[in-house]
């Protein structure tokens, strides 16, 4: 394992998430998108991706590298990094979901709206979730090569 | 001393020249990424403890010599 390809592991499940995400987030509020997917199937790919990515970094942590470079892949600094990015997603995500509860139709509740702002919170913490590993990916590639 | 954190001086880059050692060497003999003992260098992160221990054998020195509280 390199930097390089834990940065295109991370890249590609994320930059996956955040199309899908966004589309479910954008379908759920009601915004008219112009175009739409006509195989909801597809929709597993994002989570394939992701079982797929993490089988790959946890088997090349434990079988497929050496010490040198697991000690500098995941050292303390790295670590740091994460500790940081998750705690930016714990709050994005908790102004999103107020901000969602915000939104509803409360003088109108139902069943389905309280369905449906499930998927939204859903659907919102998956795209934070996305932006993370993208965000995560980028800077941590650009500091392995010049930071 | 170098550019520093403002909870820990550091005089890490000078004398990892002063031992001859890249931060690649040095990290490798540490046991973490370069980017790590770059961050150090210029004040960005604060070392663990086990961390610091590792740099000062490395460079055949003491914790104290290489990091200093403001």
């Amino acid at each position: 394992m390199t930097f390089f390809k834990r940065f295109l592991v991370l890249f590609i499940c994320g930059t996956v998430q955040v199309f899908f995400a966004t589309y479910l987030l954008l379908e759920l509020l009601g915004v008219g998108l112009s175009w739409h997917l006509m195989n909801h199937d597809i929709m597993f790919i994002p989570g394939i991706l992701v079982f797929l990515g993490s089988g790959y970094l946890t088997l090349s942590y434990y079988f497929l590298s050496d010490e040198a470079s697991n000690n500098a892949l995941y050292d303390e600094f790295t670590a740091l990094r994460y500790y940081k990015l998750a705690t930016a997603g714990y709050v994005i995500n908790g102004v999103g979901i107020f901000i969602l509860f915000s939104v509803q139709d409360w003088q109108n509740w139902s069943f389905e709206l309280a369905n449906n702002m499930i998927y939204q919170i859903a659907a919102f913490a998956w795209l934070i979730f996305g932006m993370l590993l993208v965000w995560f990916s980028i800077g941590d590639y650009r500091e392995s090569k010049s930071g | 001393m170098g550019k520093s954190h403002e909870k820990l001086l550091n005089n890490l880059e000078e004398l990892r020249k002063a031992a001859n050692l890249t931060q690649q060497e040095l990290s490798e003999s540490a046991e973490v990424s370069r980017k790590s003992i770059n961050a150090i260098e210029n004040g960005v992160y604060v070392p663990s403890t086990v961390l610091a221990l590792k740099i000062a054998k490395t460079l055949d020195c003491s914790v104290e010599e290489i990091f200093k509280l403001p």
